[in-house]
């Protein structure tokens, strides 16, 4: 069996686990809080497996184990996001003895690897192209990723904690946090649209096919379903913020592994994704920085949580403020992984579908 | 205070706060995306085009007006981007000749008791009931040594008061960070002013001895850079190239300069070269044939004897062992057999090159596609002959720097992580313990990380049952 397939079976029980940890947050019963747990770790399990099979189909054609890392285009990037992402929440779960959140992280993992399934990205072992032959592979790239899981993580109580803290429907707190989650909805919409539609599957221009569209009605169409979007977002949050009140998600909790995130995902991004990257760019193309896109989103994101930091410990900003920060961040991390190679040229190309 | 003392302490303050480290996070981050949007060139009708997307001509060329008078396309060299590093750089340094000073102080100074209102007001407190409090002292300060603490016991009226520290001096390693990113902020202030980037362009069996800097200047190295051959090297059964690779020598007065023995070194993607302090990387290549360009065969009689031949464009040579007279009349650098079966010219990557020759054997007259990675081609009526590359076409693209500056920033990086996971992963804890005669009671004076400083405090509370019990 090959490693797409193997992946594709842990994101189908990354889908299952979902309705079962909703299930256990409406219930509370503790078996289906086991089984739950208990689903997700195998999809992370064969996710391992699956992820562990696709280096050896990439030692094959590379023959060197530092360069065999299969997270070298779009499709093993996303793969490897996902299962940090699991592997970094089931890790918070032992941890904190808490599973409210594991059905925004099963969803979150699912949907990536489902969208990989949908958009037709190739799946194809590629063999490496030489700019990206370095041992530095391994290390910059590895690293990065995790700081972006972390990220994603935080991202996810960040919008949590927010919610939970919001007290009325026209507080900005609830309007930005609502608003938030619908463009990243229709984001997510639109990309699926986009690369369907597309005559092309290697010049897919994201909006082409909704905000951007030639056909002026259908531009303002999408336009009015964005608002609409977002309405019912605001409209209906609150069955969302509700819920999570009645479950006793205590805030200071999501407070606290939104800072621990962080925390661990900075370090990691500025070895990994900064200081790694200017080296390796120092040996491949001889300047250790020089202001390309992906560089300077990088610090652009670096920026932001250097911002969050300062404020949390110099300023001493508490609560949603806080989070506000985080939210934005993984905006801006977000931008830096996928939004960089579909908007700005450069010399990271290798992302591309 | 005088009015000049005055205003001196407003400007060290504003120099000194987190507010201008946060501004300026901000300011910069918004400025260095700008850069990602508006083309980063030169020439107006780059910044033209790109306005003429979204707008009208004209006000194209009037925001070209405002792109030119901001640097916008331009932005990470502008005078006034430099001016928000410096701002960024003197931020960090007034900060912390600010802060360090008072931080050294408090760990000469002796700990003390803290009043029990104090105490009172810190947002984590958790109590255990004893028995005998003078008893329990000394096995608290055990178990909080155990865990790593470093304790002072005061003697109270009430009772007895605890200090426990842990990890307090992981506080200076916010200065380490911050002292890195000057390290490196020098190290790019030394490249920018004693370094150099440029480019030069070798076709093969030539050399050069300056290099095209990156604004247009011609800057002489001092020895030559001989270009023996360049290749690129495809995967098998594919057009995915694996390695573009130049074959280098230098020559310094005349004579040729041997590295570990060898004359000739390799250059590759990834795999820089560096003499004299400046450094060769591979960075692109083309085709560029010229008068000296060269076909070169490996000829493999009927006895397996082979002979190396080379004949230039048209150029006749002889086919060894018989009176047959070749010439090259053709060249395609990536010659593919379309469905019809017919022949064509893919890219002008030299994929798959390949050469017509015409035979001449007498009167009879044949001619013959010979294609390097196609070995069922090479046969000929006479022999094996098989087409090794085109020489002399190529010419390599080096990158070329300069850039002393380079040792500083490894140094302020190695650094940086350094100072970045003490900062975040040792954070400083500190507890005050007070034991009476009925309970013992921790308090936290910090309420970040709160959830696990209670997780921590339940442990240590749990251990004082257990050696009771």
């Amino acid at each position: 069996m090959s490693s797409f397939q193997i992946i594709s079976i842990a994101g189908l029980l990354y889908i299952l686990a979902m309705p079962l940890y909703i299930v256990y947050v409406l219930t509370k019963n503790k078996n289906l809080g086991y089984v739950s747990t208990v689903t997700l770790s195998a999809g992370a399990l064969i996710h391992i497996f699956g992820f562990i099979q696709r280096f050896k189909e990439m030692y094959e054609i590379n023959h060197s184990f530092m360069r065999s890392i299969p997270i070298t285009n779009l499709y093993e990037s996303l793969v490897f996001f996902a299962l940090c992402i699991v592997i970094g929440y089931l890790f918070i779960e032992w941890k904190y003895k808490n599973k409210s959140f594991g059905v925004f992280v099963s969803a979150l993992a699912g949907i990536t690897i489902g969208l990989t399934d949908v958009l037709g990205i190739t799946k194809e072992v590629q063999p490496l192209v030489p700019a990206l032959k370095s041992n530095w592979l391994l290390a910059h790239v590895t690293l990065s990723f995790i700081a972006y899981a972390a990220f994603a993580i935080s991202f996810i109580t960040g919008v949590l904690h927010i919610i939970v803290t919001a007290d009325s429907k026209k507080s900005f707190k609830y309007i930005f946090s609502t608003a938030i989650l619908a463009l990243m909805f229709f984001v997510f919409l639109s990309l699926i649209i986009d690369m369907a539609t597309a005559s092309n599957p290697k010049t897919v221009k994201i909006f082409h096919s909704t905000l951007a569209n030639p056909s002026i009605v259908i531009s303002i169409i999408s336009w009015l379903f964005l608002f609409a979007l977002i309405f019912v977002f605001w409209k209906w949050g609150n069955v969302l913020s509700k819920l999570l009140q009645a479950l006793k998600i205590d805030e200071n909790l999501l407070e606290d592994i939104t800072y621990k995130a962080i925390a661990f995902g900075f370090p990691i991004f500025t070895i990994g994704g900064l200081v790694f990257g200017a080296i390796w760019a120092d040996q491949a193309w001889g300047r250790y920085w020089g202001w390309d896109p992906k560089e300077t989103w990088s610090l652009i994101t670096w920026f932001v949580y250097a911002f969050y930091l300062h404020a949390k410990f110099l300023r001493g900003w508490t609560g949603a403020k806080l989070s506000f920060i985080a939210v934005v961040g993984f905006i801006v991390t977000i931008f830096t992984y996928l939004g960089v190679n579909l908007f700005l040229s450069g010399l990271h190309s290798y992302g591309s579908m | 205070m005088s009015k000049l003392e005055k205003w001196n302490d407003k400007i060290w303050n504003f120099f000194a706060s987190v507010d201008l480290a946060i501004a300026l996070f901000i300011v910069i981050s918004v400025a260095a995306s700008i850069g990602t949007v508006i083309p980063q060139q030169p020439e107006p009708e780059a910044t033209i085009r790109f306005f003429a997307k979204f707008f009208t001509i004209d006000t194209a060329h009037k925001l070209y007006e405002i792109v030119s008078l901001f640097d916008l396309n331009n932005v990470y060299h502008s005078w006034w981007f430099t001016f928000l590093l410096f701002m960024f750089a003197l931020n960090l340094i007034v900060f912390s000749l600010d802060r360090l000073p008072h931080l050294l102080k408090s760990f000469k100074t002796p700990p003390q008791s803290i009043p029990n209102q104090v105490l009172e007001k810190m947002p984590i407190k958790k109590e255990l009931k004893i028995k005998d409090g003078s008893a329990v002292l000394d096995k608290v300060i055990e178990i909080l040594k155990k865990q790593g603490f470093r304790t002072h016991s005061f003697q109270t009226n009430e009772g007895f008061q605890l200090l426990c520290k842990k990890w307090s001096k992981t506080r200076l390693a916010v200065y380490l960070t911050h002292l890195s990113i000057l390290i490196i902020l020098t190290g790019a202030l030394i490249g920018t002013f004693f370094g150099f980037r440029g480019f030069m362009n070798i076709v093969e069996g030539t050399s050069a001895d300056f290099v095209i800097s990156d604004q247009r200047k011609s800057i002489p190295l001092g020895f030559q850079v001989a270009c023996d051959k360049f290749e690129v090297e495809y995967y098998e059964n594919s057009a995915v190239p694996k390695a573009y690779r130049s074959y280098i020598r230098i020559i310094e007065n005349g004579q040729p300069v041997k590295f570990n023995g060898k004359e000739t070194v390799i250059i590759e993607v990834n795999q820089p070269f560096s003499y004299k302090g400046i450094t060769f990387y591979q960075a692109s290549y083309g085709f560029q044939p010229t008068e000296n360009a060269e076909f070169r065969f490996t000829f493999i009689d009927k006895n397996g004897k082979e002979t190396q031949l080379k004949a230039r464009f048209e150029e006749k040579f002889k086919i060894p062992g018989t009176s047959v007279i070749a010439s090259v009349e053709d060249f395609s650098p990536a010659l593919g057999i379309d469905e019809q079966g017919r022949l064509f010219n893919m890219t002008t990557e030299m994929i798959n090159p390949a050469v017509l020759v015409v035979f001449e054997d007498g009167e009879k007259k044949t001619e013959q596609w010979i294609l390097k990675r196609i070995p069922e081609t090479w046969d000929t009526p006479y022999g094996k002959l098989k087409f090794n590359e085109l020489w002399g076409a190529h010419f390599t693209g080096l990158q070329v720097r300069k850039d002393p500056g380079v040792p500083l920033i490894y140094v302020g990086s190695i650094l940086m992580c350094i100072g970045l996971f003490i900062c975040l992963f040792l954070r400083p804890i500190t507890y005050f313990v007070t034991i009476d005669k009925d309970k013992v009671t921790f308090y936290c004076p910090s309420s970040k990380g709160k959830f696990v400083s209670e997780k921590q405090l339940d442990e240590i509370i749990n251990k004082i049952k257990g050696e009771k019990a």
